[in-house]
Parts: structure tokens; sequence; C-alpha cells
């Protein structure tokens, strides 16, 4: 059961995580929006330790004013949900 | 990688437009033997181990590696690590 | 003499890992040379082109293509190359431009655009792209109006994404092998504008 849904505001976690992780540090800490709900995947941190467990990937649209402080463009990133908390 | 500054310009001419995918036969090689220690499963599909592996490579070598140089060592840790291969 | 990596000549290495695998029984030269094959065949940017000229002069399928892009690859005949993935087609309009990367590695769509070029899997591209599309785009020579939203799509292990431009204005007479002639790789990366 996905936990965001299309429209949502999220924040990507901001904690460093140790070890293999899909999360680029650019946008760490960042809110932005839920665009669509893509599918369910095995989360990569924890595939690379042998370990599977699957769950709902989004794809979250970051202003660049927002990453950046400037810059009009929009960067859309695949984010699985242990990446995301609410806002 | 992504908003890290201090790289220059994009070398948009920086190409292989000879239509060749490796600057030399090694490098060809290197991509054929992980994508078949892949078809194996040796090394993860996804190329989250070989990602992985890519990451732990101490940032001094990694940067003064080619791209499949990064890969060759990658698959050289991963099988030392994995016991795949008799010492020597 | 430690023997480190640097003093073994890099393709010597390469030689010497594939034989202690294949004696390790792990793989066989005739795999590598299947895989190369394979490699060099099949991938190219026509396969990508094929796919936005099908979309540029067939609605039903540019719909679908959006919808799922995996299945519209398939019925052109691409499907084992992108079968590992989930593959995206962003759209290019006249208000928003589309450009791909993959800052983490380099992730692509080898099947459908054929090889990455080295600028793609560079660091300057990797990280500045996201950070300042349109001063990147400018050094490929494409300069995009002021009022152009410009998206940058940051693919990840699982996903793929592929371009697909505007059709250039003056083309309503020509064939589709015309078309896909008009439509380059750095078009389907978003690094030109077809």
């Amino acid at each position: 059961m996905a936990r965001f849904t299309p429209g949502a505001r999220v924040r990507a976690r901001a904690a460093d995580p140790d070890g293999h992780t899909r999360l680029p540090r650019y946008a760490r800490g960042h809110v932005g929006e839920v665009v669509e709900v893509l599918a369910t995947w095995s989360l990569p941190d924890a595939t690379v330790r042998g370990v599977t467990q699957p769950e709902p990937v989004y794809t979250v649209r970051f202003s660049a004013a927002e990453l950046w402080g400037s810059g009009s463009h929009a960067v859309l990133l695949d984010m699985w949900e242990s990446y995301l908390e609410e806002v | 990688m992504g908003g890290q500054t201090g790289f220059g310009p994009v070398m948009t001419d920086d190409d292989d437009d000879d239509g060749q995918f490796f600057h030399a036969d090694w490098e060809a090689r290197v991509y054929a033997l992980v994508r078949v220690l892949q078809r194996h499963k040796v090394i993860n599909q996804q190329f989250d181990e070989l990602r992985d592996a890519i990451e732990r490579i101490p940032p001094a070598e990694y940067l003064a590696m080619s791209y499949y140089e990064r890969w060759l060592r990658a698959a050289e840790m991963l099988l030392a690590e994995k016991g795949l291969l008799p010492d020597g | 003499m430690s023997g480190g990596h640097a003093e073994v000549p890099v393709a010597a290495r390469v030689r010497q890992l594939e034989e202690r695998l294949i004696s390790a029984g792990l793989i066989t030269d005739a795999e590598l040379d299947e895989i190369l094959t394979q490699v060099y065949d099949s991938a190219s940017p026509v396969n990508g082109a094929r796919m936005v000229v099908r979309a540029w002069t067939d609605p039903a399928y540019h719909d679908r293509l959006l919808a799922d892009a995996n299945a519209a690859a398939a019925e052109l005949g691409f499907g084992p190359g992108t079968r590992g993935y989930l593959l995206k087609a962003v759209e290019n309009t006249p208000g928003v431009h589309n450009v791909i990367v993959c800052t983490l590695c380099s992730c692509y769509p080898t099947s459908l655009l054929g090889p990455s070029p080295s600028w793609y899997k560079s660091f300057a591209y990797r990280s500045r792209v996201v950070r300042e599309p349109r001063e990147v785009l400018a050094e490929f020579g494409l300069e995009l109006p002021e009022d152009t939203e410009i998206r940058v799509w940051d693919a990840n292990s699982e996903t793929r994404y592929l371009v697909l431009p505007q059709r250039p204005p003056g083309t309503d007479d020509k064939d589709e092998e015309a078309l896909v002639s008009l439509v380059t790789r750095n078009g389907l990366i978003g690094t030109a504008t077809c």
C-alpha cells in the first residue's frame, strides 16, 4: 500500500545513510512533490546487503529554487518510500 | 555527484562518434565479463553490487581511474569478497 | 615490489581475470563473445528514433508510448534490450524541454540509444546538469527561451528515460525513414532539440 499519492508534499530524508543508497546527496532534506507512484521495487540499500525489501517508488519533483536557492528548472527523481517522509 | 561544483565545461565533443562503445578492446571485455557474471548471478543483475563496490574505491584512486577501470576494480573487489577466486 | 594495480597494464589485468574466472568455471570465452556480439549488433540510437517517429506519425502509439514505454518498445521489437528496467518516455512540448542524467552512476538505455557518450558519463555533466541545465545545454549549442520550463530527470538503477523530441516544423511531407534520420542520440537525451 503506497503511503503517498500524486500531489503529496514530501521531504527527502536528511540523514546520510551508511553504505550504498540511491538517495542523491543534493536532494537530502529537501521538499518536493510526488508526481507519480511508479512501481514496487526492493530498496537498493537493503538489496546490496542481501535483503529483499520491496517498497513503493515515487517520481518526486523538486524545484531548482528549493534545491539550489536559484534557477527556474525542476529536477525529477525516482525515490523509494524509505527515502521520504511527510511534510 | 549532482550539484557538486568545481567541474568545468562539459566536453560536448567527447563523443566516441566513431560508433565505438569502448576506447579499447579491454574495456569491451570488462563490460562482457561483468555481464556474464551477472547472468550467472555471481554479481547482482540490477548493478547495485557493482555500484556499491565502485563507491567503495578510495576517492583518490577513483578519480584517477577511467570508467571501465572502475568496473574492473569493482569486479575484482566483489570476487575477492565473495571468495570466488583462488589466491594467486 | 607490492605488485599493485598500477604496475600491470590494464589489458593484461583484464585477461588475467578472465583466465582465472574461466579456470574457476565461472565464465567461458564463448559467453563473453556472445555478449560482445549482442552489444555491437543491437544497440543503436536508430531504435529510439524509430519509437519517436512512430509516436509522431501515429497518435495511438504516441499515447501508448507515454503510458507504457516498455510495451511500446517491445511493439517495435526492442523488448529484449529493455526488459531489465522501467522505461519512461518524457515528451518535449513548446513550453517544456526535458533532459536526462544519472548523477549517481551513468545509467542509460543503451539498447535504444547505442553506446553512451563519454560526456554523459563525465563528472562535469553529472554534477552540473541538475544544477545549471540551461548553461550546460548552451554548451551543446542549445539555447532555450527563458520561459521554457526545463525538467531534468535523474535516472536510478531501475528506471531509464527517453526524451520524445518535438517534431521539427516543415516535415509533414517526409516519410518514416526520412524522419528517423532527423532524430539524433542527443535529441533522445535532451541535449539537442531533435
